[in-house]
């Protein structure tokens, strides 16, 4: 089914940030894995894996939609050097790809491809809730601290 | 946080550069380090940071 060329354009950008992001978390995973952080890699290593899976949903429709998906491209990763930082940095790749996946979403309604708006928002709908989790991690460093946070993540 | 991921290059390792050393361009940083020198991804980023610490310390300078 031949796809229309500004969404097929635009599943590869979101393609991109997924494939950036499967790097980011699980870099990030890794280094709190080395600090003895547990709870903070499995949530990130989850994370990872699971923008694996969005890849895969992605590259799939794209090939559907008779489109090449780019495996060649990746994004600048945004890797922080401690904990704060990397939630940080987590905080913003979330926020630059939920901005940058609604105007998608709402090309896909106004073309009438209800399909791959659909995809789109099961993605959206989990990288909302991954930035909500970073926000509650915020939260609680402000509030217990960061020592005691780190504590909690052992 | 790492600015340059191919070389190890931190955010605060171009900033001290800026201010320790008095780099003032791109050129120049790369003189002192290997930044941007495999992939180049980073060098955006990079010359960024260096204009704005440029412009934070003059800022400093101005308030005194
Ligand atoms: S990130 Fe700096 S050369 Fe690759
Ligand atoms: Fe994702």
């Amino acid at each position: 089914m031949k796809g229309n060329s500004a969404i097929l354009s635009a599943l590869n950008e979101v393609l991109t940030t997924e494939l950036t992001s499967i790097n980011q978390f699980f870099l990030h995973a890794r280094m709190y894995k080395n600090w003895g952080l547990s709870a903070l890699n499995d949530k990130c290593y989850k994370k990872s894996i699971k923008d694996m899976k969005q890849a895969d949903v992605l590259i799939e429709r794209i090939l559907f939609l008779e489109g090449l998906p780019n495996l060649q491209r990746l994004g600048a990763l945004s890797i922080g050097e401690e904990t704060q930082e990397m939630l940080g940095c987590d905080a913003k790749f979330q926020t630059a790809q939920i901005s940058q996946m609604k105007p998608i979403i709402a090309l896909c309604e106004q073309e009438k491809d209800f399909v791959t708006r659909q995809i789109l928002v099961d993605i959206l709908e989990y990288e909302e809730e991954h930035l909500d989790w970073l926000e509650t991690q915020d939260y609680q460093i402000a509030n217990m601290g960061i020592e005691k946070y780190l504590q909690a993540q052992l | 946080m790492y600015v340059c991921l191919c070389k190890g290059i931190t955010d605060k390792d171009i900033k001290e550069a800026v201010r320790a050393q008095g780099v003032g361009s791109l050129r120049e940083l790369k003189q002192l380090m290997p930044l941007g020198s495999q992939c180049g991804t980073c060098t955006k980023v990079a010359q960024k940071i260096i204009d704005d610490t440029i412009i934070d310390d003059t800022m400093f300078k101005d308030v005194g």
